[in-house]
């Protein structure tokens, strides 16, 4: 416990520090000062392990030698006078001056005390505890030892007590605070009080040392009074310039002097924004021409009634269209503002967006582009075609003179004999029925327990017979109560005595002659496609009546033959198609035969066996087609509600394409002498439409339509499905999904 | 072959420069751009192909002239502008080194730019900055009303309400007012001035504060343009009838709230005329001596022979007269012209048209403003009709006559009437020779032309609603129709009569019936006043009923017909022509809803 080497004089200053603050305990510096110190030494030792990062460790370092007997002697002489004047002068660490007269000169002078060069005087010699060297202490940290003495002994740590001990000597010793751990002893060490003070200066951040003094008198070594130099550096002259007056300011100066003179330089220039009156009479002379002006800005809108402070009260907006005029953005409204009705002038508001507004239009003015609209000013009805009235077009079909009804089932096709006396429909329960187009009178029906998808009459006049189409084969029927030579001639025809040879090449079709039935009900000649080819789709007649094509919907070939009658030959024109063909038909004059496939129409000539032209009408998907009677012009109708007429002399793009059905076409004729056409739609309608056509290529054919015939049902979605004219009339048959064919006359 | 085209070398891409490129080539900052392009009028432009114009590029830019900023590196002001430039970073350093004189200096000789040429340049012709000058009131009035703050200097706003009071001056003086609109937005006027109609939105006297979204830089710019154009027009007005420009103001009775009465119009000097139009030797004066003297004769004459009322409009019509001729003098004094005689009677007529008497409109009466009506608002507008109105101390001095003046013949009034039983004799009588008057009173006799009943407006009364003088767009819905509905239709028939009568004289007695038939047919107003009109005819209910629904079932199946073919024929028409066909009914359908 007890310190194992402590200087003399370290000693005696803590007694001094002791005696300082234990005065009220101790006024006479008691003779318990060992046992003090020790306590001390204790209980900075304790307290140490706490301070160490806030105090710095304090080498015992022994600067002050030589006057510490004095001093202590002095202290110990004048304790109460010490205590009193702690001032700055008296914590000294340097020996302390002393002053005296001096014998010489009779003057006060300082005396230091004398150093004495002993041992003792430097701090190397000094009595260390361990001898091993200035080395990090912490290297002991784990060890019981602090290192070794001069013998080469272990110097234990001294023994330390718990955190209780700590505690209980940091409370009973009230300097524990200013006692420092020192690392070589491992011990306690109070502070001196010079130490204290360099601290306080420190924290104050003044200068650590005490006697510095930052305000010292300067002492003018060189300059001021008395030392100024006289004799010049060199022994050259003094140049003309240092007095004589410079030429060329001179020069700088009157060129000014000049210029005010002449008042090109106004010395006191007033401001440039009073000199002249502001305003004056610019328009007074020409205007200049060098500039064209441009055009004036837009003028704002006149406000109208609505705008008003008390406008009538239809004006005035309903709830919702306040509501929806809050909820739409500022720059979608219609209006920028919403009316308002106040009842007297004295209660209408400030306009809160006012200054907005005329910030707008500025924005308008500098940063939108302007345009030069010219306002059409169009009566919409100039825009529609002026066309003949359909009253000056007379005659065609404006109302349903008759329908005739079929059981159930879809009427899919529908044809009108040649002479326009009879007509043949077909449904898709397979029952075929031959009616007076006049009264509409029922003459004969077959029932074929097929679907019939297919109908079309012989166009020649000495025969009468018409084409059935059903799944894969196709039937000839003859009408009953022909006269007896047509009869016969029809019977020749397709039934001769002498049958033409067969062809070599075993054909796909076989045409086969049905014994004639006893009551004349059953077909007469039956036509058999090889079994994979479906349904007809589609039966047309070359106008000479002795070919005619057929499409079905499956086979190769795409499904397209062509059948003489005469020959009893079919051959299939096509070894191979693209895309899938939707109809055919013949040129009523050329050699020409027209296939549509979905998209495209394809001319071919027959006897060159060549492709002509093939036509793009833009379509999707072709529907119906119809050859002009002239045979220059081609009518095509498509699912996607489009019809396009086709010159065919001009161009293989349209000429012209209406829209008009809302649903899909289903069917297009012209009636073969009178310039009309007819179309039918799903929408359940037909249009009639003028379509003459002029000999002379520069003259447009005029489209007309006359009529829009409705009276058709629609039926699952399908609305009517074929027209046909009758000829010699301006009567059309059509035939409808809801089973009825309806005669439309005029 | 012909000469090789490069891209970019011609046509669109050449013709158009996008707006940061024209920065670049003016060299100067966008502030600065801007305010050459608000200064010159300078606007974007929309090429046709927006890629062609920007090397292929279709980001969003706006376009300019090419022309029109090569036009603009010739600006005198781009060159103050940069000198401004250089002298504001002189100033900075000279205020950094604390040098004062040099700075005080620098700013004594601060470059300053002037617009004259740009106004002279921007507006040709007089007419053509008349024609401009709608927006620029706007701004004036409205900066007039603002309350001076750290961006906007009490002096500009001195100068804007100088400049205002100088406009109302000017319109009361000419009495060119001719449309006057309370809307939820402020004040219309409108005024005629060199034949062309000046339309200025005024505020209601609240104070305005300048939102955030709102870039004051631009206005600013915009209110230097407007100041010194209106300066310039305000300068010829007023040399033009003969009065000193700037008139001078009366700061005292400025101070006391006079508002527009603090200016004194001044006659010109003689001399001053004549520097400005060497040609007129002074006529105009003469001129109007003479015609006053003329007017004092005629009304002597009058006063003597015609009774009192008739004098009075008499009185009118020979003021009107007067004043108008005068004007006509003073309007055109340069005139001295050989052609001059030719010219005169002309224009005299013109001036004679019936409009004249409007124009001094309220002179027979007296008006005395309550406290709470707008007296800027009433002053001004019934000044400018030739009216003599007084307010009440509270409104601002200056007023010509106190509230106890017996000449007072209308009090504008906008206040619930309240009954007060300490009236003294000489109050009540007073009350009872007056007329209690709403504000709206004054500004529909204005927009009529003519002095309106007083009944429907007297104070306390619903107010009949304020319609826009304005007008509307063609075919929009008219709130006078369902008003004067049945006058309208009364005289329509009428004239149908009457022409068909000429036509032909088959049915002399139904015919008339007949035709009010075919109009009536859809509307029901008019088939009860065709009922009427049988009924007065001696048909009795059943024929007439009949005659009805055959004349409905005629018309209803011509009309079929037509529209039958029309839309028919709808269906040749092409595609590009029936969209357009479409869209303009659309648009006319629009419209109707609207009118509904």
């Amino acid at each position: 416990m007890a310190p194992l080497a402590i200087n003399r004089k370290r000693k005696q200053t803590v007694d001094e520090l002791s005696d300082a603050s234990d005065t009220v305990s101790f006024p006479d510096g008691g003779p318990d000062l060992p046992s003090v110190d020790q306590e001390d030494d204790e209980v900075g030792q304790e307290s140490d392990s706490d301070d160490v990062d806030a105090f710095p460790e304090i080498d015992a370092g022994s600067e002050t030698d030589g006057e510490d007997d004095e001093d202590s002697s002095e202290s110990e002489h004048e304790g109460q006078d010490y205590e009193d004047a702690s001032t700055d002068d008296d914590l000294h660490i340097f020996p302390r001056a002393r002053t005296i007269i001096s014998d010489i000169t009779g003057q006060p002078k300082k005396v230091y005390p004398e150093i004495e060069p002993n041992y003792d005087s430097d701090s190397s010699t000094e009595d260390a505890p361990t001898r091993v060297g200035n080395i990090p202490l912490h290297w002991y940290d784990d060890l019981p030892h602090v290192g070794y003495d001069i013998d080469g002994k272990k110097v234990l740590k001294p023994a330390r007590g718990d955190e209780l001990d700590k505690f209980l000597k940091t409370v009973d010793d009230p300097t524990a605070w200013t006692s420092a751990f020192d690392k070589s002893t491992q011990t306690d060490k109070p502070l001196t009080a010079e130490e204290l003070d360099i601290i306080r200066r420190l924290e104050a951040l003044e200068n650590p040392d005490a006697n510095y003094d930052p305000y010292q008198p300067t002492v003018e070594w060189f300059t001021g009074t008395g030392k100024e130099e006289i004799m010049p550096l060199s022994a050259a002259p003094e140049p003309k310039r240092r007095w004589i007056p410079s030429k060329w300011e001179r020069q700088k100066v009157m060129k000014i002097v000049r210029a005010i003179r002449q008042g090109r330089i106004l010395p006191s220039k007033p401001k440039t924004t009073s000199s002249q009156p502001q305003f004056h009479a610019i328009w007074n002379d020409e205007p200049s021409s060098s500039h064209a002006p441009q055009l004036p800005a837009p003028k704002l809108r006149l406000p109208t009634h609505s705008e008003s402070y008390n406008p009538p009260e239809e004006y005035l907006p309903t709830e919702e269209e306040r509501k929806d005029w809050e909820a739409t953005d500022k720059e979608d409204r219609e209006r920028d503002y919403l009316p308002q009705k106040y009842p007297s002038l004295r209660l209408v508001p400030a306009y809160d967006q006012f200054i907005q507004e005329r910030f707008s239009r500025q924005l308008d003015l500098y940063l939108a582009p302007r345009i030069q609209r010219t306002k059409l000013n169009i009566d919409p009805n100039s825009l529609i075609p002026k066309l003949p009235s359909p009253n000056t077009l007379r005659p065609f079909p404006n109302y349903r003179s008759l329908s005739f009804t079929h059981v159930r089932g879809r009427v899919r096709c529908v044809s009108v004999s040649p002479d326009g006396a009879w007509v043949v429909s077909a449904d898709e329960v397979g029952i075929v029925c031959l009616w007076e187009v006049l009264v509409g009178c029922e003459v004969k029906r077959w029932s074929l327990d097929e679907k019939v998808t297919a109908v079309d009459w012989c166009p020649r006049m000495d025969v009468s017979f018409f084409v059935v189409g059903t799944e894969g084969n196709l039937r000839f029927f003859i009408p009953p109560n022909l006269p007896p030579s047509i009869l016969t001639a029809t019977r020749a025809f397709l039934n001769p005595p002498t049958l033409p040879p067969t062809p070599t090449t075993p054909s796909l079709v076989k045409w086969v002659n049905l014994p004639p039935a006893p009551t004349l009900d059953g077909p007469l000649l039956s036509l058999e496609l090889p079994p994979s080819s479906g349904l007809f789709k589609h039966i047309t007649w070359h106008h000479k009546g002795d070919y005619f094509a057929t499409v079905s919907s499956g086979g190769g070939q795409g499904g397209v033959w062509i059948h003489q009658v005469s020959r009893r030959h079919s051959q299939a024109p096509f070894k191979k198609v693209k895309g899938s063909v939707q109809l055919v038909s013949f040129h009523p004059s050329k050699p020409n035969f027209f296939v549509a496939t979905q998209r495209y129409v394809r001319i071919y000539d027959l006897m060159e066996q060549k492709l002509l032209k093939m036509l793009t009408p833009g379509i999707r998907w072709i529907s119906s087609m119809d050859v002009h009677p002239s045979g220059d012009h081609l009518i095509i109708g498509g699912y996607d509600r489009k019809l396009c007429w086709f010159d065919l002399e001009l161009s293989d793009k349209p000429y012209k394409i209406l829209r008009y059905h809302s649903r899909a076409i289903r069917s297009l004729h012209f009636h073969p002498s009178y310039p009309l056409f007819a179309s039918s739609s799903d929408d359940g309608s037909i249009q009639i439409f003028h379509a003459r056509v002029y000999s002379d290529l520069l003259m447009d054919p005029l489209i007309v339509p006359l009529k829009i015939l409705r009276g058709h049902e629609i039926r699952e979605g399908l609305g009517v499905l074929q027209v046909r004219w009758v000829p010699k009339q301006p009567w059309l048959v059509s035939s409808g999904a809801d089973s009825t064919v309806a005669v439309w006359c005029h | 072959m012909g000469r090789l085209r490069q891209k970019g070398k011609a046509g669109a891409a050449k013709a158009y420069v996008t707006r940061s490129k024209a920065i670049k080539r003016l060299q100067c900052s966008l502030a600065d751009f801007r305010r050459l392009c608000i200064l010159k009028g300078i606007f974007p432009r929309e090429p046709r192909h927006r890629k062609r114009a920007n090397k292929g590029s279709s980001a969003p830019t706006s376009f300019y002239y090419a022309k029109d900023i090569a036009y603009l590196a010739h600006e005198p002001i781009l060159k103050k502008l940069r000198e401004h430039k250089a002298f504001a970073k002189k100033l900075a350093r000279a205020l950094g080194r604390g040098e004062w004189s040099s700075a005080k200096s620098l700013e004594d000789n601060k470059p300053v730019y002037r617009l004259d040429h740009i106004i002279k340049e921007r507006y040709p012709t007089f007419t053509d900055a008349v024609r401009d000058i709608d927006d620029a009131l706007c701004m004036i009035f409205l900066f007039a009303s603002l309350p001076s703050k750290d961006r906007i200097s009490a002096s500009l706003v001195d100068n804007c309400s100088r400049l205002a009071a100088e406009w109302q001056l000017y319109v009361m003086r000419t009495h060119s007012l001719r449309k006057v609109f309370l809307s939820i937005k402020g004040v219309y006027y409108q005024a005629e001035i060199m034949d062309q109609p000046v339309t200025w939105l005024v505020p209601y006297q609240f104070t305005q504060n300048i939102p955030s979204d709102v870039d004051v830089r631009v206005m600013l710019t915009f209110l230097e343009l407007y100041q010194t154009l209106l300066g310039f027009v305000f300068f010829k007005l007023y040399t033009d009838i003969g009065l000193a420009y700037p008139p001078p103001l009366d700061i005292h009775k400025q101070d006391s709230g006079a508002g527009i009465g603090a200016f004194n119009l001044e006659e010109n000097t003689r001399n001053r005329l004549l520097s400005t139009l060497p040609s007129s030797t002074g006529q105009p004066e003469d001129a109007k001596v003479s015609s006053k003297t003329v007017r004092q004769a005629i009304k002597a004459l009058a006063r003597s022979s015609v009774p009192e009322d008739e004098r009075e409009a008499n009185d009118l019509l020979h003021d009107a007269d007067m004043g108008d001729q005068d004007e006509e003098f003073v309007l055109r004094p340069s005139t001295s012209n050989p052609e001059d005689a030719a010219n005169l009677p002309t224009l005299h007529s013109l001036s004679s048209l019936p409009r004249s008497h409007v124009a001094n409109l309220f002179a027979p009466y007296t008006f005395f403003l309550s406290r709470e009506t707008s007296r800027p608002i009433f002053e001004f507008v019934v000044c400018c009709f030739g009216g003599r109105i007084g307010w009440s101390g509270t409104s601002g001095s200056g007023s010509p006559f106190e509230e106890t003046d017996d000449s007072i013949t209308h009090v504008i009034i906008d206040r619930p009437p309240i009954r007060r039983f300490d009236e003294t004799e000489a109050e009540l009588s007073r009350r009872q020779r007056r007329k209690y008057i709403q504000p709206q009173w004054v500004v529909d006799c204005i927009n009529n032309g003519k002095i309106l009943l007083e009944e429907p407006y007297l104070q306390g009364k619903t107010l009949p609603p304020h319609l826009s003088p304005f007008g509307e767009r063609e075919g929009a819905y008219d709130p006078h129709a369902d008003i004067n509905d049945d006058t309208d239709e009364e005289g329509e028939e009428n004239g149908i009569m009457e022409d068909d009568k000429k036509s032909d004289i088959e049915h002399p007695m139904d015919e008339p019936l007949v035709t009010a038939l075919e109009v009536a047919h859809s509307n029901p107003a008019a088939i009860r006043a065709a009922e009427l009109q049988a009924e007065a005819a001696g048909m009795d209910y059943g024929t007439f009923e009949k005659r009805l629904a055959k004349s409905q079932t005629k018309a209803t199946r011509v009309q079929e017909q037509t529209s039958g073919v029309e839309e028919m024929n709808k269906m040749m028409l092409s595609n590009k022509q029936r969209k357009l066909y479409e869209k303009i009914k659309y648009s006319e359908r629009k419209r109707h809803a609207e009118v509904r």
